[in-house]
């Protein structure tokens, strides 16, 4: 710092300043092709951005315009359709029946997912292949089927919808993204690190919670958000095995919609997307995500 | 991180304690909450209707009868039923519209007709009720017709035929036939105001060509959302679409056509397997009394199936509620419909997609 050395590529100990100062410099002497080409990446960008955030704005315009239909431009704004979703004691039986199910399947699907993943990449098992395309089946397969099997398979046991058949039903199809993603840092996981461990005295279990898990906890986090999220949203594996009065708020919300295509609607989706974003930044800022995740 | 924890009244010890709590208590929560009352497994609408039977009906039936009701408003109640075993089925009455009950009757999910003995409510039911044409007993009905924009200068509508009007290009609407009953009442009074009746479905096809262009949804609930927002002009819809927005200065309105108005039934079955049939058939005597078709009625606009009921004089001037009214009523042939429902539904598809 301060040092005259630095302003002087050749001898500056940044090794790379001078290649990128040379890059930088033929790109300002580059002529149209590259200042096209930034465009057009830009504008790709820009396109891909609005693809994916148009729908949401849609959503939250059609949340706070105070007519009972989808009026395009909105001829005001109004809170109406928030305040008929949280007055709404199924609206809001249904919001928290949702949390609690996306909780208990996240625990379930992390724990049993990141179990598994260790199992697989450690254990030696033959059939390794077979038994990682099978856990993760259920994302190949069609999640309404993957309900209606579950649905039978409980009618056939006689146990009726329990809730907790409905927790397995998301942890059947959250599971996979946890493995997916334990699997990916396992594969790049130095095994000396853990040798090393043992070889100073630590017992596995040690070796495990002071070594193994917190150098995977970036897939293990990952999946586990993913797992909160999927299971949040899910639909089509809830819609056959939620039981009467209790039902997810997806599912309450599809059946509010086949009578009443209103606002409500909106505000409904805008509290799930808050919700969810709230989720990831309470991680962040608990867990320091953005130091973990770097799949 | 963790002296962040520490330092708060949350402790991790708590934390986790809290969670499995939580955890126990989601799960646990419905056998806690199950009463030795015995129970009475319906299905029913949400909306409106589900208010009103969550609020009152229900809860007069279960102190009534000393049972508690279990409604499943969560679709699709057919496959959930035929995936069950028969002779412990899922529901103990099915309540759903008239194109399933006879889906399910074929299939010997429900039982064909309610005992006029056990419910003694069903002598005083109009006969479209409990006709030929219904499976079970029909408790309410609306009148399919046509929905109009009264600010748009259309004029006076007064025939199924004005929505072939070419001056309607661009804001006619319509159901997708293959998944929702209006649309296939509807081709059926294609058949009938085109050809040779209801079964004529070569002349229904023809008419729907000539409709074209027609803005379809699959929800019903969606065409009064359009037709409110000016997207669609002229549609076919339910009278009860529309009246319910009474009251509340839109211009819409409801037309009974001239050639009569197609019935959409909501209509009670009980399953041969169920274990409370002495309750089923009170819960479909209750559902027939004339305080509870009032009631119900003067909530979501659907005509009562007894005739005995009085309506205010609001609703009596709009619903179906007297012999005259109902004969307008014309009743689709479900059975027929369902044996041919896969050919026809692959024959809309290339209509529409065209």
């Amino acid at each position: 710092m301060g040092n005259s050395a630095s302003h002087s590529p050749l001898l500056s100990s940044d090794r790379n300043a001078a290649p990128r100062q040379m890059v930088s410099a033929s790109m300002r002497t580059a002529s149209g092709p590259t200042h096209y080409g930034r465009a057009l990446y830009l504008a790709i960008n820009v396109a891909i951005l609005i693809f994916l955030l148009a729908p949401i704005a849609i959503v939250v315009v059609f949340a706070l315009n105070p007519t009972p239909f989808i009026q395009f431009p909105p001829v005001g704004v109004s809170l109406r359709w928030f305040e008929k979703f949280f007055a709404s004691r199924d609206f809001m039986h249904a919001l928290g029946f949702s949390l609690q199910i996306a909780l208990l399947t996240t625990v379930s699907a992390t724990v049993l997912g990141a179990s598994a993943a260790l199992a697989l990449a450690r254990g030696n098992l033959p059939g390794t292949r077979l038994i990682v395309a099978t856990m993760l089946s259920p994302l190949m397969l069609p999640a309404i089927l993957t309900g209606l099997a579950l649905f039978q398979t409980y009618v056939l046991l006689d146990v009726g919808r329990p809730t907790w058949g409905l927790v397995a039903g998301h942890t059947l199809v959250t599971l996979p993204y946890v493995v997916r993603t334990t699997l990916a840092v396992l594969h790049n996981f130095d095994l000396r690190l853990e040798e090393a461990a043992r070889n100073l005295g630590a017992s596995p279990l040690r070796t495990f919670f002071e070594v193994t898990l917190p150098l995977i906890k970036p897939g293990v986090l990952a999946g586990a958000i993913f797992a909160f999220i999927v299971s949040f949203d899910q639909f089509p594996v809830s819609l056959f095995l939620v039981s009467p009065g209790n039902e997810t708020l997806p599912v309450t919300l599809f059946n509010y919609l086949k009578f009443d295509l209103d606002g409500t609607i909106g505000a409904a989706s805008v509290v799930s997307i808050v919700l969810a974003f709230v989720v990831v930044v309470g991680l962040d800022r608990t867990v320091g995500l953005r130091s973990y995740v770097k799949l | 991180m963790m002296k962040a924890l520490g330092s708060s009244r949350l402790s991790r010890r708590r934390f986790l304690t809290a969670s499995a709590s939580l955890g126990i208590s989601t799960i646990a929560a419905p056998h806690v909450a199950r009463a030795d009352d015995p129970t009475l497994r319906i299905t029913g609408w949400g909306g409106k209707w589900g208010e009103v039977m969550k609020a009152e009906i229900g809860p007069a039936f279960e102190s009534e009868f000393k049972c508690k009701l279990q409604t499943d408003s969560a679709f699709p109640y057919l496959p959930k039923l035929q995936a069950s075993s028969r002779s412990a089925p899922i529901y103990d009455v099915l309540h759903t519209n008239s194109n399933e009950q006879w889906a399910a009757a074929e299939m010997g999910l429900v039982e064909p007709k309610i005992d006029a003995k056990l419910v003694p409510n069903l002598t005083d039911v109009y006969p479209y009720a409990i006709s030929d044409k219904i499976v079970g007993v029909s408790i309410f009905t609306s009148a399919i017709g046509l929905g109009l924009r009264t600010d748009k200068g259309y004029g006076s509508v007064s025939s199924w035929k004005e929505l072939w009007d070419p001056k309607y290009n661009g804001v006619r609407g319509g159901y997708v036939i293959p998944v929702n009953s209006l649309g296939q009442a509807f081709l059926m009074m294609c058949g009938t105001l085109f050809g040779k009746g209801q079964t004529d479905l070569d002349a229904a096809y023809a008419a729907l060509e000539k409709l074209k262009p027609i803005k379809i949804v699959d929800f019903t609930g969606a065409m009064e959302k359009m037709l409110l927002s000016g997207e669609v002009g002229l549609c076919v819809i339910h009278d009860s679409g529309i009246y319910r927005y009474d009251g509340q200065n839109q211009p819409i309105d409801f037309v009974a056509p001239s050639e009569g108005v197609l019935s959409l039934e909501q209509v009670l079955t009980i399953t041969p397997g169920s274990k409370m049939k002495e309750l089923a058939n009170a819960y479909v005597n209750y559902m027939l009394r004339p305080e509870i078709q009032k009631r119900l009625a003067e909530t979501v606009w659907y005509s009562p199936a007894n005739s005995k009921v009085k309506l205010d004089a609001k609703y009596d001037a709009k619903l179906l509620t007297t012999p005259e009214k109902v004969s307008k009523l014309i009743q689709v042939d479900w059975k027929w419909y369902n044996e041919r429902k896969d050919e026809i539904d692959q024959r809309v598809n290339r209509i529409f997609r065209a």
